[in-house]
């Protein structure tokens, strides 16, 4: 077990330098320059040296991607030429506001999507089933960014439920940070008062970035269920007069919740990607929000930061999901 | 199969409506401004955010207005025409030759931790910004060096500069004076506090900070003892400055009293909430200009005909029916604004017989070329004005490509004379009213700058505004100045576009509200305002 | 489906009888497919919307109202008015007819969606048979890369390429295939390593045949149907992303009559002028809706084995 573990955090670090190889390339094909960005736009030839040196940017093209590695690996993802603030710095500063708002969409994406599956396959090739077929298609079509500006346009701007975005209300004090995630700070600071107004404030967003991972949901608790009612021992459970509901219920979705699982894994990083265009909309502080703003500034560090972060997060829940696929299966570590 | 569906439906139903039940009623509006004992805090809703605080490291609009209410400056810009007030400075001379100013200092003036703000502070405050060589030190470092501050008592300071510059005085406010104890303090090597001033400030204004969320919120505390006073009955007890990104969600926030002031919405949206009840829209003249820039140097635009052909032929009220009526056409190369400004007599505006008369001088006399038309990507106003260049010029039968850029390729195309394009969209806010701010725009030392884009070329005004630097007497300086504006609008460098009003959104209970265009757009001064009942 | 299959050979001008008669089982199987797929409500429905919108594709220029507000007009005179009997969908905030350019905007979305999936599926369906038939480091390489490239979900590294390249159609293109390449590699090297092992490649091999021979006679027709599921999922997928990019600001510019960029502008102006941005949205749901239940009905008709997934 303990080689299999290595084995997969070797190929995690191997995986890592590549990113950071294809980050590094990318951003080094820029047409702009960067320095004079940086020194602003009244800025004096010199005042445009002086920051280019500042930030590495005179020296040869091996030497900075070596200098940006080896600061990568220390945790130091270089500065943002734009605002001059420490991109490290930044990007904790906002992950929090991610990492629960991905949370939040992945916790509404399996409270809604394993029980519409199951009502799926109960009711399968009747109407229900079509309807929540095409609910989950649409949820795949929908563009999340639009679905965003419709939630907006109805809950919040015309029927007036819910907060149109932001994390809290203008002037609600953030609970002091144990976790750095509001709605958990909240609740350990016993702030009732503060946990729902954010909750108020992360519903939109969540269902806004959930919908995809809620369509896949679907799809695999449906196939999943079919496939489990027709086992013997359901068969079985059922001669024995188990009632029909505690079939379903406990039997049946206790082993349709594995494939969930491995599902919540794959979509976490999609989740992660689908930030950039959901933060935007609602307003919300995350990383996705911070990527996009630099992106469309054209400064790069923050952006390659970002992705960094994401792709990292994302090979992250991988290697834990193989991790643990191969401890409750030995076969497959002998495989490797 | 025996099913019961009915059951399987409610234990759906029930899970889904837990998850949506949640946060269902939780939606209460706050209220329209936050009480803090029997005095408010205004809460503005703006769109940039302020992610570098330092005054020696970074201006822009909503930088500044932070910087502006958390330091003091030696004179500062007040009203509309902006006029230069006394601040840490009582008073100043300056020798004829405008080479050495000499600055008196107030003697109440206090940082916030209690230390006195003197002449030693304000050598540091103008050292560190000119050492650091970022930010607003492109102003005066041409002229001034670390060894011609003088502290000449601890009340009195002295700038000896290198050659004379009679527009010194009209940038001295953006140069903020900073406590050289607490920057020290908190140095990180040899940085002068640039890491420590991102997100702390060092200074003597109005307001102090309370919490700053980056990426959030900013929220200013007024010092109740400011040295200056407050000149208002009941002055605030604090300003949040809340990022609101989206144009919807601003004036959600207005409308719901969430937001007190806000700016940058669209001219459809300010036409909106003027008429909303509650709600007042600020409308001013702003200090802005828009113009297309041509680059003089390069064909096809190098032909005077052409320029002067595409000029006539632009539509110049399309600019007024964009901003719905709020903006004002240039009627020079000057905003209005600008101190010496003069209506240039016969300035260019839409008449196609001119046009195609100009047209057929030139090189082109049947057109059939194509332009690029380059812009800063994702700025609304510039890629409408874009359209209409691509409609008026089509009756020349010359065609348009629009290239929206992000603004970093932008300047990187303008950079060079080779690269700099046909046309390019260029907003530019003078930071100072004199003159000399804007007529240095088409010297040649700014060829390559956003605005010097056009590479304009005529030694006779150069020599004109070097030598409108030397003079210190204004009676001397204005015929100079009219002259410049007249022989710049002769040589067509650029479509001379318009001036945009600035616009904030507020409820009519916030009061107090100072214009001055020298300040930026959404840029306002937070010192003055209040909340009347 | 069979392996290698005869369709390939030249066949000879003969009768049409004739050549139904050798074809026989090939159209059997293509009126069971037509059938099945007929019979599903969602598969002819995506069909139905895919061919709506390849029909504005062809002649939408022909069809509609305003055809010069695609390429820039302006009637500032009739900015931003609420849908009427001229202007079906409203206008915009220059005067343009909204209808005209969701309608053109058809011609940029499928622009960049197919060549999209042809740049991924040039890149992407070689590397995955040599990955599937070298083996060893080749494979290895070819897999980890791909594997390098899955880890970041595709939108934000397109984001990350379109913020160094600049905005604009072709750069948003280009990244866009440049992160959707990956996903063929490893399904055209899963299906060539258990194309590889079945009995009848072994056989051509084993009478002789080359490389080049087994790829193009016995693999490539084999991974026809799961291209052609991936392929139409794809398109709509593609799609959406590039409508994305679009409305971050970073794809299409205008005057490019491109749906993300349009809600990207028409969201400053709501809510007051709603239409703006709904029908740009409401034309990418379709789009993506038919491409989506197109390819679905294709995978349970092509590919049943992985149907109920």
């Amino acid at each position: 077990m303990a080689l299999f573990v290595l084995k997969r955090a070797l190929l995690l670090g191997l995986m890592l330098i590549g990113l950071i190889l294809i980050m590094f390339t990318i951003s080094h094909v820029a047409p702009g320059d960067p320095a004079a960005v940086a020194a602003g736009p009244d800025a004096t030839r010199e005042m445009v040296e002086v920051i280019r040196e500042e930030y590495g940017l005179d020296e040869p093209l091996p030497v900075q991607f070596w200098i940006y590695l080896t600061n990568v690996l220390q945790g130091d993802l270089g500065r943002s030429i734009r605002t001059t603030r420490d991109v490290t710095h930044d990007l904790l500063r906002y992950f929090p506001a991610t990492f629960e708002l991905v949370m939040v969409a992945m916790l509404l994406a399996v409270l809604i999507g394993v029980p519409l599956g199951m009502l799926a396959a109960v009711f399968r090739d009747r109407g229900l089933d079509h309807a929540i077929r095409l609910v989950s298609v649409s949820s795949v079509a929908l563009p999340m960014f639009w679905l965003g500006l419709l939630l907006q346009f109805f809950i919040s701007l015309k029927l007036g439920w819910l907060p149109l975005g932001g994390q809290l209300g203008l002037l609600t004090e953030r609970p002091p940070p144990i976790t750095h995630l509001i709605l958990v700070d909240a609740l350990l600071r016993g702030q009732f008062d503060v946990f729902r107004e954010a909750l108020a404030h992360i519903i939109l967003p969540a269902i806004a970035l959930s919908a995809p991972a809620l369509a896949a949901i679907i799809r695999v608790n449906r196939a999943e269920m079919i496939e489990v009612l027709h086992q013997d021992f359901i068969v079985t459970a059922r001669a024995h007069g188990i009632s029909q509901f505690r079939i379903v219920a406990v039997y049946a979705l206790r082993n349709a919740m594995i494939p969930t699982l491995a599902m919540i894994g794959l979509r976490f990083g999609w989740m992660l990607g689908g930030t950039v265009l959901v933060e935007g909309v609602f307003d919300w502080p995350g990383i996705g929000l911070y990527a996009v703003q630099s992106a469309v500034n054209s400064d790069f560090q923050p952006v390659m930061g970002a992705t960094l972060l994401i792709g990292f997060s994302f090979m992250l829940a991988n290697f834990m999901i193989d991790i643990a696929y191969g401890w409750l299966d030995p076969r497959l570590r002998e495989a490797q | 199969m025996q099913l019961h569906p009915r059951r399987f439906a409610r234990l759906a139903a029930l899970l889904t409506a837990a998850v949506l039940v949640a946060g269902g009623p939780a939606a209460e509006t706050a209220q329209a401004f936050e009480r803090k004992g029997d005095k408010f805090i205004l809460v503005f809703g703006g769109r940039q955010p302020v992610p570098q605080l330092d005054p020696s490291q970074k201006y822009d609009w909503s930088t500044r207005m932070m910087q502006q209410a958390l330091y003091d400056a030696l004179v500062k810009y007040e009203g509309d025409p902006p006029e230069i007030k006394p601040w840490l400075a009582e008073r100043w001379e300056v020798s004829p030759d405008a080479k050495v100013w000499t600055f008196h200092l107030v003697k109440t003036a206090k940082f916030h931790n209690g230390d006195p703000v003197d002449a030693e502070a304000v050598r540091f405050s103008f050292e560190r910004t000119l050492k650091i060589n970022k930010g607003p030190a492109w102003m005066l470092s041409s002229v001034l060096k670390p060894e011609g501050i003088k502290v000449v008592d601890p009340h009195t300071i002295r700038f000896e500069l290198t050659d004379p510059f009679a527009p010194f005085l009209s940038f001295v406010p953006w140069w903020y004076v900073m406590n050289p104890k607490q920057v020290l303090a908190n140095q990180d090597g040899d940085d002068l506090g640039q890491k420590w001033l991102t997100d702390n400030a060092a200074g003597s204004g109005p307001f102090r900070i309370k919490r700053w969320e980056q990426g959030v919120l900013y929220e200013l505390e007024a010092v109740p003892d400011y040295w200056k006073g407050w000149r208002q009955e009941k002055p605030l007890a604090g300003v949040i400055y809340k990022l609101i990104r989206e144009a919807a969600s601003q004036k959600a926030a207005l409308q719901r009293g969430e937001a007190d002031i806000v700016e940058g919405l669209s001219p459809e949206d300010f036409d909106i909430v003027a008429k909303m009840p509650g709600i007042k829209v600020e409308n001013h003249p702003g200090m802005t200009t828009f113009g297309i820039k041509f680059n003089v140097q390069q064909p096809p635009m190098d032909d005077i005909n052409l320029r002067k052909a595409v000029a006539h032929a632009f539509d110049y009220e399309a600019f007024l029916k964009i901003y719905n009526g709020n903006a004002k056409l240039q009627t020079s190369p000057f905003p209005f604004a600008t101190k010496g400004h003069i209506d240039v007599p016969g300035f260019t505006r839409q008449d196609l017989d001119k046009a195609r008369a100009y047209l057929a001088k030139s090189r082109y006399p049947d057109g059939g070329i194509e332009l690029e038309y380059v812009y800063v990507q994702g700025l609304e106003e510039e890629r409408k004005m874009g359209l209409v260049l691509i409609d008026n010029l089509k009756p020349l039968n010359i065609s348009v490509k629009m290239v929206p850029l992000t603004w970093p390729n932008m300047t990187a195309r303008g950079a060079k004379l080779e690269s700099s394009p046909d046309l390019m969209a260029i907003f530019a806010t003078p930071v100072a009213t004199d003159p000399d701010a804007v007529a240095f725009q088409y010297h040649k030392e700014s060829w390559g700058k956003y605005y010097g884009t056009s590479y304009y070329d005529n030694e006779k005004v150069w020599s004109l505004i070097e030598k409108g630097r030397r003079v210190a007497d204004w009676s001397e300086r204005a015929p100079i100045y009219a002259e410049i504006q007249k022989m710049i609008t002769a040589d067509q460098p650029e479509i001379f576009g318009m001036l945009a009003n600035r616009r904030w959104a507020m409820r009519d209970y916030v009061k107090g509200f100072q214009f001055s265009p020298v300040r930026f757009t959404g840029e306002v001064d937070l010192y003055t305002l209040e909340i009347g009942e | 489906m069979s392996a290698g299959s005869e369709a390939t050979t030249p066949a000879p001008r003969r009768g049409l009888a004739d050549w139904r008669q050798r074809h026989a089982s090939t159209l059997r199987s293509l009126r069971l497919y037509a059938h099945t797929f007929s019979r599903s409500v969602s598969s002819m429905l995506g069909l139905g919307l895919v061919l709506l919108f390849f029909l504005l594709v062809l002649i939408g220029p022909w069809i509609v109202p305003f055809p010069e507000d695609a390429r820039g007009a302006v009637n500032l005179d009739i900015k931003l008015q609420a849908p009427d009997a001229t202007h079906w969908f409203g206008t915009d905030e220059v005067g343009n007819d909204i209808f005209t350019r969701v309608v053109l905007g058809t011609r940029v979305s499928f622009q960049i969606g197919l060549i999209v999936v042809a740049i991924a599926l040039v890149i992407g369906v070689p590397l995955g048979i040599v990955a599937g038939l070298a083996g060893g480091w080749l494979r290895e390489t070819i897999m980890r890369v791909t594997d390098v490239f899955l880890s970041v979900p595709g939108l934000v590294l397109a984001l990350a390429v379109v913020a160094v390249l600049g905005p604009g159609i072709l750069n948003a293109i280009l990244a866009l295939a440049l992160v959707w390449w990956p996903g063929y590699v490893r399904l055209i090297e899963s299906k060539t390593l258990a194309l590889k092992s079945e009995p009848f490649v072994d056989a051509a091999r084993a009478v002789g045949a080359g490389t080049a021979r087994i790829v193009f006679l016995h693999i490539l027709p084999n991974c026809v149907s799961p291209i052609v599921v991936k392929a139409s999922m794809d398109m709509g997928l593609a799609i959406l992303a590039a409508a994305s990019l679009g409305f971050i600001g970073l794809g299409a510019q205008p005057p490019h009559p491109e749906w993300g960029a349009m809600i990207s502008i028409g969201r400053h102006y709501l809510p007051d002028f709603w239409w703006y941005s709904t029908f740009p949205g409401l034309a990418i749901y379709l789009t993506v809706l038919g491409f989506n239940l197109l390819g679905d009905g294709l995978r349970d008709i092509l590919d049943p084995k992985t149907r109920s997934r």
